[in-house]
């Protein structure tokens, strides 16, 4: 038997888990868990023997699964660089998780149900990671879909998760209409659906005038799943559901199968298609970089920015730089990933109290998180040398290279990521504790305390501390992964994939000045964007309290005695500016994304379907009436033509 | 004169209509009954016709038929206006409207 | 014409059999088990016809048959063996779900008429002849209408059956006309020989107002926009599982012969036996006189269908709806007219039917506890019922087209051979877009019942729903079903591909 044969383990571990702890093991929560985390734990250990016995060639293992005439579709797994890679990912970082998650949710009554959600949502991913074609991988699109309405409506009693379960559920459905119907294209024109038969048969050309039409069309797929502008709304609402759900979907793994999908079927895009693909991906990270900053929920400023970085991705894939895309997929699947279970370390240490400014102070409280969180923030904001800086640089420098707009608003993003970043660790994690104490009343305990002393009593002697190990020993292995995701020869792997020609670094010292000497604009703009962002956020959040930070550095503070002077420039310039973009681009996506264009998709059908019904009188003869009229309309008009 | 074809074909098209009138325009259901058979009759009618001017019996086989299955139809449709009838004691479409929407 | 009755007693040993059940069901009931409690009448009973379409289905499946018997009246090659054996489980299935109701006394009469259903539907596919179809269409519908009018408890159970058989009537009176016309422009009564009849005639507008006659009767029965109003109303009225059989059974059967008579009928030619399909001049002629109709009746289904669905309350009526919706989807694959075509449109057809069934068989379990079918008596369900509530999960998801669902594999195929064969001009492609489009917004009402069993609060005082453990078992064996035909669609279409090679079509 050959390696290879290890991936179907991996493939199945997690269906089979979600199975056994549906059917038997509800009630043993301990067995539940140990089951789905040994299922990824497994799957993660043989996707390294994969690639340490087998390598990271191309090659694909199928069995025949319909074969009718014309349309031949196998059940098969595509192993390269780029699947295997992913697998690795989706595993790793999931891993983790699901090992966070045990320590999460240890009280949620549906402990076990989590789990088994989790593992039909692992199945269902690596379906799409490993699919050798079209239709196997739109079937476990839509799984995916139905997985994550599960988990992101997992506390179903909420009304807010379920609305938001089903916003994302419809949302998605959307964006696959598209995408069912390109596949549908292309399989009619090329006659196939195997990845491996398109790439070599010269797609584009078969395609004809189709080509741009089909590729956007499955390009909406990816704009549903990756919540790409104008169908993001899902995205920040999903934030309902449990953390770990949030950095499982919303960070490492489902939002980045529309950028991993586009990247497997790179083949089909004709240059039209690529250029509104990029537009696409940069209006994304723009807008949602811009929302980001106004968000006081910790969550969701994650969220907007998984969006904005999403965005990113989309637009390297557009600018026919899929390695980037690729390589930025994987560093962020890393650090947001992290980002998400340190906030949820603060969330539950704070006894789910999410709002930024109701924090501060964390630092001391909770070292381990506060390092790791910070990690976290730099390798996003792109600080040479960890993982962030590389592969952002690899998608600014595919910019620099084929389109210099799209350049500048990268970097422009690029600054404004660190600065949210930057004031979301300055007001929760340094400063003092702003409000002195957590509100009791949003978490589930205070609807216990009805009574208003034991509340006082229960503030006031109530202090965050650091989590427990379960949970903080998941973030320190991503914590180590987000620092040197960025040199261990990720970017040359799929380089070597998308574009064999070209020379990659190799070696830890080449690939640590590789940008530098490579496309030095782009390396050296990322750098300073990152400085212009910290600068803004330390001045307007660090000095704007008494908190401990002026006092250490209360020399430089004095010596800048006209910071006054400054931060009345920031307020009359950028924050004024900022704040009315941002609350456009907010009124944009609320109203006229959100309210306009679903309210009328919504509002449109609920009207007609209430005018057809008075069709339906319930009179036998208005039947009879309306039968003849139809056979009379339907002779009309085929003997009219 | 000379009957043709087509002559027969307007009876049959003309009691097709008739019958078809009646369903839509009266009110009781027995006579909404006897409509729908003038309707399959005048199916009958022009297949006699067709199978006297096509010069083969296959018409007229089928027209045994239909006349067998109109019977049976009807002995349906009976029963089920009985059965309307013990539970709302009227036989008039216009009260056959408790379902709607 | 020779020919042996003992050999077309052979050749139609499935349908003797199922009839001698019908009889045996009655008998009995009305003899041996007159005095017992109903609820073992109804188990003894529907054990008997369970084993009578069960000995039928082993009948076909160790005597396969091709053979063509009295010039078209009754033709058996392995592709309407197949259609059969589906009907039979279709119906094996209802008397299933039926087991637990409680609406009537004459059990044995009510089986009686399922199965005599079934012999009208299983006659209906082997039909090559106009006489034949008639006759046996009339027989299904009959035997249909009495069955929507069995609960006699109930005054809508009566008022749903007058609707559908006055609409039936009309319908048939259409069909019945449409047939005469094209008898009278051919001379001929079987399918083939009027193809060939007509091949040299044109397309005179007689021939298009048979066409459309024929077309409307079959959209009655298929319950396709303009031609659907009595379904709502029937769906709702009639006991939960005589509309699981109309739903189901009579739609497989209605739809095949559908295509049948289109394509056999209305293509043109036959040649040394073989049905030619495709390609002549001829062809392209009557293709042009009949889709349109089609066409047109397949865009109302979708819109008006999907669109309705959504403001409904009660859980009947929306799956009524959600069936002409289905019809829409369905009518495409009739359109597409080639051999592929008619496998997307059985497999749909069966997976479809099989699916309702499964789900009427939940609303007959919640209405049977709770009186009424609204949505408003699903709140809550997956706590008081958890194994009904994942078996409905898994059927509205499959009638949604969720892969890995059946549903989302028969549209797929269905659209596939559509765009298939109007490739490469794709002339299908803007109803397949319409189709798919419309499937998301059926989603939305699906969704709504989902929410309601899954995430709306229970009502007060509701207790624990005590399902039969038949019932239970039936409804997880079709929602195992659903998966199995989802994630092997091969198990169904392989057979049926091999099949329709060797029916020459």
């Amino acid at each position: 038997m050959k390696v290879e044969a290890l991936t179907w383990l991996v493939l199945f571990l997690p269906l089979l888990a979600a199975g056994i702890i549906t059917l038997f093991t509800l009630r043993n929560k301990a067995v539940s868990a140990t089951l789905s985390i040994g299922a990824i734990v497994t799957g993660f250990v043989l996707t390294l023997a994969v690639i340490k016995f087998g390598g990271w060639d191309a090659r694909e293992l199928s069995v025949n699964w319909l074969s009718i005439g014309s349309l031949n579709v196998d059940f098969g797994l595509k192993l390269d660089a780029l699947s295997l890679m992913m697998l690795l990912i989706v595993t790793g970082v999931g891993s983790a998780i699901h090992i966070y998650s045990y320590g999460y949710m240890r009280d949620d009554p549906g402990f076990s149900r989590f789990f088994a959600c989790m593992s039909l949502f692992t199945f269902s991913m690596l379906g799409i990671v490993l699919a050798n074609n079209f239709l196997q991988m739109f079937i476990f699109w839509e799984l995916v879909g139905v997985s994550s309405y599960l988990l992101i409506g997992f506390w179903f009693e909420k009304p807010s998760a379920a609305d938001a379960a089903k916003k994302a559920f419809i949302t998605n459905r959307l964006g696959d209409l598209g995408f069912i119907l390109g596949i549908l294209i292309i399989f009619t024109a090329l006659g196939s659906l195997n990845f491996t038969v398109l790439e070599s048969g010269n797609s584009i050309a078969a395609l004809g005038g189709m080509a741009t039409l089909g590729g956007l069309l499955v390009f909406c797929g990816a704009i549903g799943k990756s919540a790409q502008f104008p169908l993001h709304v899902w995205l920040p609402d999903a934030m309902e559901g449990p953390t770990p759900v949030s950095a499982l979907i919303h960070a490492a793994t489902m939002v980045a199968a529309g950028v991993y999908m586009l990247c497997r079927v790179f083949f089909i895009f004709t240059p039209d298609a690529l250029t509104v693909i990029s537009w696409i991906g940069g209006i994304t990270a723009l807008l949602a970089a811009l929302i980001a900053v106004q968000q006081n929920d910790i969550k969701r400023i994650l969220a907007y920015s998984t969006l904005s970085q999403l965005g990113y991705m989309v637009m390297g894939v557009g600018l026919t730089a899929p390695e980037a895309g690729m390589f930025h997929l994987t560093t962020h699947a890393f650090f947001k990933a992290l980002l998400f279970l340190g906030a949820g370390s603060v969330i539950i240490a704070l006894h789910h109290e999410q709002d930024i400014w109701k924090m501060g102070g964390l630092r001391k409280k909770m070292p381990v998180t506060f390092w790791t969180f910070m990690v976290g923030t730099l390798a996003l904001a792109g600080v040479w040398p960890l993982s962030g800086f590389f592969s952002k640089d690899a998608i600014l420098a595919a910019a620099h290279e084929n389109n210099l707009l799209l350049f500048i608003l990268g970097v422009a993003v690029a600054a404004l990521t660190t600065f949210y970043m930057f004031r979301l660790v300055f007001v929760a994690f340094l400063g003092d504790r702003r409000t002195g104490v957590a509100p009791v009343s949003d978490s589930k305990e205070a609807a216990q305390a009805g009574d208003e002393s034991m509340r006082q009593a229960r503030r006031l002697s109530y202090e965050p501390h650091e989590s427990p190990g379960v949970v903080i020993w998941p973030l320190r292995i991503l914590a180590v992964a987000s620092v040197v995701g960025g040199v261990i020869g990720i970017e040359a792997l799929f380089g070597g994939m998308f574009k064999p020609d070209a020379a990659h670094p190799h070696g830890l010292l080449a690939q640590l000045v590789y940008p530098f000497q490579h496309a030095p604009v782009a390396a050296l703009s990322g750098l300073a964007a990152f400085a212009v962002g910290l600068f803004a956020a330390w001045k307007l959040y660090a000095n704007a309290k008494t908190d401990p930070l002026p006092d250490k550095l209360g020399a430089l503070s004095r010596a800048m005695a006209n910071r006054f002077y400054f931060d009345e420039i920031y307020e009359a310039t950028v924050i004024r500016i900022h704040d009315a973009i941002a609350a456009i681009a907010d009124w944009i996506d609320r109203w006229i994304i959100e309210g306009f264009c679903i309210g009328l998709v919504r509002g449109g059908t609920d009207l007609t379907g209430r005018a057809l019904r008075l069709v339906q009188t319930g009179n036998l003869q208005t039947y009879a009436f309306l039968f003849v009229l139809g056979v009379a309309v339907v002779l009309w008009f085929v003997l009219g033509k | 004169m000379n009957v043709g074809l087509e002559h027969y074909l307007v009876v049959s098209a003309l009691l097709f209509a008739l019958g078809l009138l009646g369903v839509i325009t009266r009110r009781n259901l027995l006579v909404l009954y006897m409509s729908l058979e003038l309707m399959l009759n005048s199916a009958n009618l022009a297949l006699v016709s067709f199978s006297r001017f096509n010069d083969n019996l296959n018409g007229q086989v089928m027209v045994f038929f239909i006349i067998t299955v109109a019977a049976a139809e009807v002995a349906v449709g009976l029963a089920l206006i009985v059965a309307l009838y013990r539970k709302r004691q009227t036989a008039h479409v216009e009260d056959l409207t408790s379902m709607k929407l | 014409m020779n020919v042996s009755y003992l050999e077309l007693l052979k050749l139609a040993a499935p349908e003797t059999i199922v009839v001698l059940t019908a009889l045996a069901a009655l008998v009995v009931d009305l003899t041996s088990t007159r005095d017992l409690e109903a609820r073992f009448r109804f188990i003894i009973n529907g054990m008997i016809a369970c084993a009578g379409c069960v000995a039928a289905i082993v009948w076909m499946l160790v005597m396969p048959a091709h053979a063509n018997a009295l010039e078209g009246m009754f033709v058996v090659d392995p592709l309407t063996q197949v259609v059969k054996i589906a009907l039979l489980g279709l119906t094996l299935f209802t008397v299933l779900i039926s087991m637990d109701s409680t609406f009537t006394e004459h059990i044995g009469e009510y089986l009686a008429l399922i199965l005599l259903a079934a012999v009208g539907m299983m006659f209906l596919v082997s039909a090559e002849d106009i006489l034949m179809i008639f006759i046996s269409l009339e027989l299904t519908s009959l035997s249909l209408y009495i069955l929507a009018a069995f609960n006699k408890r109930d005054v809508n159970s009566a008022e749903a059956a007058l609707k559908y058989f006055l609409f039936g009537g009309m319908a048939a009176a259409f069909t019945l006309f449409g047939l005469s016309l094209l008898y009278g422009l051919s001379g001929a009564t079987n399918l083939g020989q009027i193809a060939a009849a007509l091949e040299d005639k044109g397309l005179d507008p007689l021939l298009i107002v048979a066409m459309v006659m024929i077309v409307l009767g079959f959209g009655f029965k298929v319950a396709a926009v303009p031609f659907h109003l009595w379904a709502p109303d029937a769906y709702q009225g009639a006991p939960t599982p005589s509309a699981a059989f109309i739903a189901s059974g009579s739609k497989v059967a209605s739809f095949f012969i559908f295509a049948k008579v289109m394509m056999i009928g209305f293509t043109g030619g036959e040649t040394n036996g073989v049905h030619e399909i495709a390609g002549s001049a001829a062809w392209q002629q009557f293709v042009s006189g009949w889709t349109p109709v089609v066409a047109v009746v397949a865009v109302l289904s979708m819109l008006l269908g999907n669109l309705v669905a959504i403001v409904q309350s009660s859980v009947k009526r929306l799956i009524a709806y959600s069936a002409i919706a289905h019809a829409g989807y369905m009518l495409i694959g009739v359109m597409a007219h080639s051999g592929e075509a008619v496998a997307s449109l059985v497999y749909y057809a069966v997976t479809y039917g099989l699916t309702t069934i499964g789900a009427f068989g939940v609303v007959a379990v919640v209405e049977a506890r709770s009186k009424d079918d609204q949505l408003a008596s699903f709140a809550g369900l997956s706590r008081r019922a958890p194994v009904v509530s994942l078996c409905m999960m898994i059927f509205m998801l499959s009638l949604a087209g969720i892969p890995p669902l059946a549903g989302f594999f028969g549209k797929f195929y269905v659209f596939a051979a559509a765009l298939k064969t109007g490739a490469p001009n794709l002339g299908l492609l803007w109803l397949v877009i319409l189709a798919i489009a419309m499937s998301a917004v059926s989603f939305y009402y699906y969704l709504q019942v989902l929410k309601q069993i899954y995430v709306a609060d229970m009502p007060a005082g509701a207790e624990e729903l005590r399902v039969p453990v038949l019932g239970q078992v039936v409804l997880g064996l079709i929602a195992v079903g659903v998966i199995l035909l989802g994630c092997a669609p091969n198990l169904l279409v392989g057979v049926l591909q091999a099949s329709i090679k060797a029916a020459g079509l």
